[in-house]
């Protein structure tokens, strides 16, 4: 482990992830999603095509260099020093920017309002809760479990069931791919 | 299975046919992904669609369904051919290997490639990987096992490991990998139609000696039989309990059945759906016990005579669980059962009083070991520990004499103490294996993490193989070669099972006459133990150490050989691999093969095959899961992958409905998902729907609440007739149907 002040981010090792959807069904039922928001996605690209096939999960990937923060018109994100990118619902006006802006079509919007109209955006938080009083009753509705602050892992790779998913402090996660890179023979 | 998921990273090759753990078993299949990524292990799927597993594969082979003992007798024909089998395992340690040899003999790759559909060159690919990179293991799953030659497949596949040398040793063995939670528990508790728990089977001595340990007279047992003859016949199957009700086929019962029970079983994901509802709709009586509403009761349309029980889930019970690898584990009660509902044993408990067997029911419970007999030694018991011991202490012949409360409660409390991949414990659980897989032979024994380790003493784990099938066959020993030795084993070479009537030679010893009048017939029943004891000392397995036969004479086919389907894609190959004749009987029924085979040259109105899969959300009958919002979102409507070339042939767009007939005159309703994991002759499709029937919507069916989020047509209203010929599993894998745009 590094002394290097950690960077949380997260990794989804293609050659392990068979697409069954622990990681975005555990996310919705931890922190009780509306169906039609997907905090995490699982992907399979050329499904069933010999060869071809192949899935991950994506979510926010926590950019060291966040774009939906920089385009954020009322300035609602805000990185922790461990590099988890979280946003106020309280300041977001639901514009969209960040979801033209995001390069992993990570941010969510409720869409069961009338006509349509978005409502505040959603993301993955990486069970980092929000800004409000940490484990409060009122960050828990708007944001979802705080698991970070109880020390436990988010709840997607806790789920993951070929570890596939990894989340943690970059270089660790960084470590781990490498050995599996190395045993395998290829897949970098 | 004969090895536990932690050890295939010992593997240099494994090889999936006829399983989708990536689907079926995610957890188990970490272990594979993992063994490739620890020790470069290379992975080969033999499978009829191009499934999750075959997405992770290094080499996938498209085989025809139904053509696995082809497939197996092509490679050991290139194994024979090329002289890499093991031919010092072979001769020491199998039986009638001369005889597979024959008739792997005409298994050319090119024939082989006729009859399976897979090239030539991948045949010889696949059979080079796996049998020059040993010790290379095979997985295998329901793909295998439910075929009308499904009892064949299950043994040309260990035969094949044989060949190899592949028995016994780390990385090598057979992944026989169940479908669901605790359904090695399940069958080694012997919930089955044709034998008592621990496959003791049905003979008078098995009722005997069960009647001792459960503290009853036999004579009471037999009472309850309508005639003594219906207590030693096997029952009706899950697959063909409705004709038992309809009677269309030959029977064989005292009566018609009248009343149906079911309680923890999907009764909708067995095959006939259609004939399922008539004899539902026909009965008198139908009572389902369950924690979700079972579709039986929305497949019948009766408006009385039905009884819908609210069973606890396993949160709120307590009790053991025996895992695939033969480990058992205990589960604690979460919370007390919630509302009205009450848990399985309670829920039998209260039948048992109502029908006035309570008494003898629960007597087992109150008995115990003094002295080398059954005595009963308290008037109360407590669950589930005294069901526990219970089991122990009766169940010899899987070796669960080890599994008291008190150990499998410890191991449960102490997880963090066992290496999650050799199961070996550490600290306080040093010298045991989790959940002590079975055979555990006593209360010192760690289990058996893999099976028939000779390089292992016997109280270590280690055994040779079991001898069940007599001394001698054609005046060949059955027992292994005195080269054979087990480690630490005082009798040199093979030996045959422990008896009271030969201990004494096999062993060298002397009983005294105490022990003598204690010690039971044979060590299958012997509650005394002292059998195990002598076995203990001498270091010898109680079920000996003989020759595993690669023939069974009991069969219709001894060596297994290739049949086509019952409803073969290929008429030109029927007339030289038929099926087997009809059988007259087979549990309690007559059941068609020949006759239905050959009825008429079924792949001309019906040219496609029809597979069936499971998808990962959801589980038998997905009765459970259906009613969780996010896991119906995954698979929100029932659907059946199908090539694009085949689909708009028929004017069937992406995401068209759809209507698939089979050749007994059903037909399914469902959306065509274009895929490309299905080549253009077949299609394939989840077994995990309900609630839709033959085109009708049967909601207004489901008591008020209890409609899950998705429902659908029953893949099973179309699988096609067709069973095992000793099993009597029904032939979900290998049909055929026709598709028409809806």
């Amino acid at each position: 482990m590094s002394n290097e002040m950690s960077r949380m981010k997260f990794f989804c090792d293609d050659h392990r992830c068979i697409e069954c959807f622990a990681c975005s069904v555990g996310c919705a039922e931890a922190h009780e999603l509306p169906t039609g928001i997907s905090r995490r996605k699982v992907i399979t690209l050329h499904d069933g095509v010999e060869g071809k096939e192949v899935s991950t999960s994506i979510a926010c990937m926590h950019c060291t260099d966040a774009p939906c923060e920089q385009v954020c018109p009322v300035d609602c994100f805000y990185i922790r020093e461990d590099g988890i990118v979280l946003h106020d619902k309280n300041k977001c006006i639901g514009c969209g920017y960040c979801l033209y802006a995001c390069p992993f079509g990570a941010p969510q919007f409720p869409r069961d309002g009338a006509f349509g109209a978005k409502g505040a955006m959603d993301k993955c938080t990486m069970c980092a809760g929000g800004p409000l009083e940490t484990n409060s009753e009122k960050e828990r509705h708007l944001y979802g479990q705080n698991r970070i602050a109880e020390g436990k892992v988010p709840m997607c790779a806790a789920v993951c069931s070929t570890n596939a998913l990894l989340v943690g402090d970059a270089e660790s996660v960084s470590a781990i791919y490498r050995k599996r890179v190395a045993g395998r023979g290829k897949g970098a | 299975m004969t090895q536990q998921f932690g050890d295939a990273v010992n593997s240099k090759v494994i090889m999936m046919i006829g399983a989708n753990s990536a689907v079926a078993n995610p957890i188990g299949f970490k272990h594979f992904l993992q063994a490739k990524d620890r020790n470069g292990t290379k992975l080969i799927v033999v499978d009829p669609i191009y499934t999750k597993s075959a997405a992770k594969a290094d080499l996938y082979l498209r085989i025809r369904s139904g053509t696995d003992i082809a497939f197996v007798y092509g490679m050991l024909h290139i194994i024979f051919k090329n002289g890499w089998e093991d031919k010092e395992f072979i001769d020491t340690r199998s039986y009638a290997m001369d005889q597979i040899r024959a008739e792997a003999a005409k298994w050319t790759p090119e024939l082989t490639s006729d009859v399976t559909g897979i090239p030539v060159e991948q045949i010889i690919q696949a059979t080079t990987l796996f049998a020059q990179n040993t010790p290379s293991a095979i997985a295998w799953s329901l793909g295998i096992t439910q075929h009308s030659v499904g009892s064949s497949n299950t043994r040309i596949l260990p035969v094949l490991q044989i060949a190899l040398g592949n028995m016994g040793k780390k990385g090598g063995g057979l992944y026989i990998i169940r479908g669901h939670d605790n359904v090695q528990g399940a069958t080694d508790m012997g919930n089955l139609a044709d034998s008592l728990s621990g496959y003791y089977g049905l003979a008078d001595p098995a009722w005997k000696y069960f009647a001792e340990s459960w503290g009853v007279d036999y004579e009471w047992l037999k009472g309850r039989f309508f005639d003594k003859k219906w207590m030693n016949e096997p029952g009706f199957s899950l697959a063909k309990w409705w004709q038992g009700v309809l009677q269309e086929e030959k029977t064989y019962s005292s009566s018609p059945i009248r009343a149906v029970w079911i309680q923890g079983t999907g009764i909708t994901s067995m095959s006939q759906q259609a004939k399922i509802k008539e004899a539902l709709d026909k009965v008198d009586l139908v009572v389902i016990a369950e924690p979700f509403v079972n579709e039986a009761a929305v497949l019948t349309s009766r408006k009385d005579g039905i009884y819908i029980l609210p069973v606890a889930t396993q949160f709120e019970s307590e009790g053991t669980v025996t895992a695939t690898n033969r480990s058992s584990q205990w589960r604690s009660k979460v919370v007390e059962p919630l509302y009205e509902s009450k848990a399985d044993e309670e829920v039998m408990f209260l039948f048992a009083k109502k029908f006035g067997f309570y008494d003898q029911y629960v007597q087992g419970m109150k008995m115990d070991i003094k002295d080398g007999k059954v005595v009963k030694v308290k008037d109360d018991f407590k669950w589930p520990d005294d069901a526990v011991r219970e089991i122990a202490r009766t169940i010899k012949s899987i070796g669960l004499s080890g599994w008291t409360p008190e150990r499998l409660r410890k191991h449960q409390e102490n997880w963090h103490m066992f290496d999650p991949v050799t199961l070996e414990g550490k600290g306080e659980m040093k010298g045991q294996y989790y959940g002590l897989p079975w055979p555990c032979w006593d209360d010192k024994h760690p289990g058996s993490p893999i099976l028939y380790r000779r390089d292992v003493p016997v109280a270590e784990g280690g055994m040779g193989f079991r001898n069940r099938f007599g001394l001698e066959h054609n005046g060949v020993s059955q027992l292994a070669d005195k080269s054979v030795t087990v480690a630490g084993s005082k009798v040199e070479g093979g030996y045959p099972q422990l008896t009271k009537e030969n201990i004494e030679k096999v062993l060298s010893i002397t009983l005294s006459e105490d022990e003598k009048a204690q010690m039971g017939v044979n060590w299958m029943m012997d509650f005394s133990g002292i059998i195990q004891k002598k076995a203990r000392e001498a270091g010898v397995c109680v079920y000996g150490n003989a020759k595993a036969r690669t023939i069974v004479w009991e069969f219709p086919d001894p060596v297994p050989l290739h049949r086509e389907p019952l409803h073969s894609p290929r008429w030109d190959l029927v007339a030289k691999y038929p099926t087997y004749e009809d059988q007259p009987k087979n549990f309690r029924v007559e059941v068609k093969f020949k006759s239905e085979q050959q009825k008429q040259d079924w792949s001309k109105d019906f040219p496609t095959m029809l597979v069936s899969m499971r998808v990962v959300n959801l589980s038998g009958a997905g009765m459970l899961e259906r009613t969780s919002k996010y896991l119906s979102a995954i698979t929100p409507e029932m659907f059946a992958n199908i090539h694009p070339d085949l689909a708009l042939s028929h004017g069937i767009k992406d995401r068209d409905m759809m209507w698939i007939h089979a050749p007994h005159g059903t037909k399914i309703k469902v959306k065509a998902y274009h895929n490309h994991s299905v080549t253009p002759d077949r299609i394939c499709m989840p077994y995990n729907f309900a609630g839709v029937f033959q085109g009708i919507d049967l909601s207004a069916n489901y008591p008020e609440g209890t409609k899950p989020y998705a429902i659908g047509e029953s893949s099973n209203t179309i699988t096609n007739y067709g069973f095992d010929v000793i099993t009597q599993i029904s032939e979900f894998n290998a049909g055929l149907c026709r598709v028409e745009k809806a």
